[in-house]
């Protein structure tokens, strides 16, 4: 049944998200392309939490530097934003790495401190307007959107279908890293970190590695934000979007259905009981306590037993 | 000169207060190697829960027993919020993996900034000046009545603290668990009994706190509770994590490094600083000034 | 070419005030089944640690081949062929048994950090040769059928063998076993006696702590004893069973099983 459902549900998925712009007014469709850019940003943030285990509480700020890598670009050099892409994937990844090396071999409660503290002086270093680059409190806005030539009228929504293609590249290459060797070693890793390094793996680079690539998806995710708003500004890629970004793994689960759901539920959510606006966090924060007493490992949880079909004789 | 004395007193001023925050901070994480991030949420609650029992149920205007009966009417409501606390939120996932406790600390925290809001709106809302603005010119220096108060209650709450885990059969207790809660279990100790005091007593010590930062800083906001927590957070671990009198030292340390930030920097990368200062220490010495390195048997 | 032999000379371990273990020295030859014996808390496991790079020794040598291996992390004596199984046993639990061996072929595997992003044929070719080598060790452990268990939830002996299949995996020069009839019954203990006979024919040295006499006697060529950490004898099965300061050492619990 389970086999069924993962055959049926991608497809289906899609389908309905290409099909939305068609009955979403202009609000529901930004809240709907906000939602996309945060289901890549949650995958991201899964790839260190979820699949490797490491305690990050600070995946926003990757986010925010593919957004200003693509923001600064844009705005102060003129280069169009899709031209911005490869360095708002790159800097972020070289910025995980350079992060992650003095901070990699710390205890999980540590290591959690250590990133949001990273994240605080990122943020704050956006607020100061940085080598008067990065703008100030306010952010920079006027950029020029991405336009997909040919779209006519349907220019409204090129920002929800960038986010979707986006999203679409980014789960091929998290199926393509279940199915690997440093895919499943980041899984080693994470359920046992001394049996693994003692059948051969190097924990350390593998580490390293998850928050390369999570920064990495992050920063691509940041570009297509930027587009979305054809602005940023500081407080989208603080802390607490941080926070927001690791309970969507942990309340969700850590499986592409889970981290949906996820985002689903501590973002889309919230924004359908607008109207109840005074007391939607207050019963969040109830329903969060309790999802985690009722399910400790999320509401869908990571499935193992990834193996080829061929191997598998027997039944 | 005079500005580094200044600075000295402002931030041993901010420093005390940073301890009693972090003091909850650090007790719950040695027992639970739990960060409870609802806490900074109880002290901001304090502010507005002192604000509430002074003009609500004490009249309104201020004088020695009002002063007293503010903290008092506050540190009964929170500790008892900090019981509650512990036991809805925390003590059913004592089996659950580690990361579910934090996203149900986190939630916690939701619920409780929200209550505030709820139930005194989004907008600032000012303290009242319950301490007389008395102030002293010591060649030069500047301290008020407010500093002194805030300085000497804190030393006495610290060193009363300090005696209590040091000599008495509960504090003893306390330390035991955090060293080793099944080996305490076997040894007589009932540790639920124990998590449940150590909520108590953080959460007072917050308490008073949080009626310190209303008194000092007179603006206070239903979210100020995550900017006060994370640093005395901070402090806590520069003092060494779990360890009572590391969090008083780190508290003051803090306290000091982001007066004499503010004073001789700038006090827009205060944060900024502050946070490299906990990621230097986190690679060089992530067990704290005081902390013991504990080894793992495989 | 070196011939693979693993040379202990004055190894010692210290824990603060506590000699885990005291200059031992040991000599294990190619192809050897060795045993390390000794009562609870001698130093055994201690030992392996040093060896398997998880504890630092502070004074001695290891040599394996002719190299110098006292200082290298535990994933860097793997790849030199060295390796080691838990008392405890270690395994992903949450994983299923295919997986679990799987792990065994990841310093096997020619993929690298790129092909976690993107594949190429040479890639799916690796991940194919590598799936079906597990599936060679499952069936020469007798695993096949649960090859899609979770191994958490199977009984011990079976996870056992998994744990030596993992180890086989990686394609040992030596295996170091920790306990391996640990928790086993005398039929799965003779299979066990039976599978390192055959992980011998293959041309791997077994060096291995145990507490099961019987086991031991029966299975082993040569022998070190140690008590509090230092050696106190040497030799064959029969040559220890004699020896006055062994029987001494273990008084009155000779056919211990746990």
């Amino acid at each position: 049944m389970m086999k069924k459902l993962q055959q049926i549900g991608y497809p289906l998925f899609f389908i309905v998200m290409a099909l939305l712009p068609a009955v979403l007014n202009s609000r529901w469709l930004a809240v709907a392309t906000t939602f996309v850019i945060f289901t890549i940003v949650a995958l991201s943030q899964d790839v260190v939490l979820g699949k490797a285990g490491m305690f990050n509480m600070g995946q926003a700020m990757f986010f925010g530097l593919g957004a200003y890598t693509s923001a600064i670009l844009n705005a102060h050099f003129g280069w169009p934003l899709l031209a911005t892409l490869p360095l708002a994937i790159l800097i972020p990844a070289i910025f995980g790495i350079l992060l992650a090396g003095p901070i990699i071999h710390l205890r999980g409660d540590y290591l959690l401190v250590a990133t949001i503290g990273f994240n605080i002086v990122f943020v704050q270093a956006l607020q100061n307007n940085l080598g008067g680059l990065t703008g100030g409190p306010n952010g920079i806005f006027g950029l020029q959107m991405l336009s997909i030539p040919g779209m006519g009228s349907f220019q409204d929504f090129t920002p929800y279908y960038s986010a979707l293609i986006v999203l679409l590249f980014t789960l091929f290459i998290l199926r393509n890293l279940d199915n690997s060797k440093a895919g499943r070693a980041l899984q080693y890793l994470r359920e046992d970190d001394l049996a693994a390094g003692s059948i051969g793996i190097n924990t350390r680079i593998y580490k390293i590695y998850s928050f390369a690539l999570g920064a990495g998806i992050a920063g691509m995710a940041g570009t297509i934000y930027a587009n979305q708003y054809s602005a940023v500004s500081p407080e989208a890629f603080d802390f607490i979007q941080s926070v927001l970004f690791f309970t969507i793994v942990i309340v969700g689960g850590s499986s592409v259905p889970g981290i949906i759901i996820g985002v689903f539920v501590m973002f889309v959510l919230p924004e359908i009981f607008r109207d109840f606006s005074t007391w939607r966090y207050f019963i969040f924060g109830f329903a969060m306590i309790f999802t985690m007493i009722l399910r400790p490992r999320g509401i869908w949880p990571a499935k193992f037993g990834r193996i080829p079909k061929a191997f598998i004789k027997k039944g | 000169m005079d500005t580094f004395l200044q600075q000295l007193v402002n931030g041993l001023t901010i420093g005390s207060m940073f301890a009693l925050i972090a003091l909850g901070y650090t007790m719950v994480y040695g027992v639970m190697k739990l960060i409870n991030f609802a806490h900074g949420d109880l002290v901001a609650g304090s502010a507005f829960v002192g604000l509430f029992a002074f003009s609500q149920l004490l009249g309104g205007k201020t004088s020695v027993f009002v002063v007293v009966g503010v903290f008092l009417i506050t540190i009964v409501i929170i500790s008892l919020l900090g019981l509650v606390l512990e036991r809805l939120a925390y003590r059913p996932l004592r089996t659950a993996p580690r990361l579910s406790a934090v996203v149900s600390a986190l939630g916690a925290s939701m619920v409780i900034q929200n209550g505030i809001m709820l139930l005194w709106g989004p907008q600032m809302h000012i303290f009242p000046e319950l301490i007389p603005s008395v102030i002293w010119n010591v060649g030069g220096i500047v301290i008020s009545l407010m500093q002194v108060l805030i300085m000497v209650l804190s030393t006495v709450l610290m060193a009363g603290l300090y005696f209590f885990i040091e000599k008495t059969k509960v504090g003893t207790a306390i330390r035991a668990s955090a060293i080793d809660q099944d080996a305490a279990r076997l040894m007589g100790i009932n540790v639920d009994t124990i998590i449940a005091t150590i909520f108590l007593i953080g959460s007072a010590l917050g308490a008073v706190g949080g009626v310190f930062i209303g008194l000092y800083y007179r603006g206070i906001t239903f979210n100020m509770g995550w900017q006060y927590g994370l640093y005395a957070f901070v402090a806590a671990i520069i003092g060494g994590i779990g360890n009572i009198p590391g969090a008083m030292l780190g508290g003051i340390l803090l306290g000091l490094f982001n007066a004499f930030i503010a004073g001789y920097v700038s006090s827009t990368w205060a944060n900024a600083f502050t946070f490299i200062l906990l990621i230097v220490i986190l690679i060089v010495r992530p067990t704290g000034i005081l902390g013991e390195r504990v080894a793992e048997k495989v | 070419m070196d011939g693979k032999v693993l040379i202990l000379k004055n190894v010692t371990k210290r824990f603060g005030g506590l000699v885990a273990v005291d200059n031992l020295s040991l000599h294990v030859k190619e192809g050897q089944i060795y045993g390390l014996i000794g009562p609870n808390g001698a130093g055994k496991t201690t030992a392996f640690n040093c060896i398997t790079g998880i504890h630092a020794c502070e004074e001695g040598s290891i040599t394996w081949g002719g190299e110098e291996i006292r200082s290298l992390p535990p994933h860097k004596i793997v790849q030199r062929g060295i390796v080691r199984t838990f008392q405890t046993i270690r395994l992903f639990s949450q994983m299923s048994v295919a997986e679990n061996v799987m792990s065994g072929r990841h310093i096997k595997s020619n993929q690298n950090l790129w092909h976690g992003i993107f594949h190429t044929p040479a890639s799916r070719k690796d991940e194919n040769d590598n799936w079906k080598a597990v599936f060679d060790l499952l069936d020469f452990f007798d695993l096949e059928k649960y090859a899609v268990h979770t191994v958490g939830a199977l009984a011990y002996g079976i996870q056992r063998r998994v744990e030596m299949a993992r180890a086989m995996a990686i394609d040992p020069s030596l295996l170091i076993l920790d306990e391996p009839a640990a928790g086993l019954n005398d039929k799965e203990t003779l299979a066990l006696v039976e599978t390192i006979y055959r992980i011998r024919e293959k041309g791997v040295t077994v060096l291995l702590i145990e507490h099961d006499m019987d086991l031991v006697m029966e299975v082993t060529e040569y022998l070190t004893v140690i008590n509090f950490g230092g050696k106190i004898a040497e030799g064959t099965p029969d040559e220890i069973q004699k020896n006055p300061a062994v029987i001494e050492a273990y008084l009155g619990s000779e056919d211990d099983d746990f």
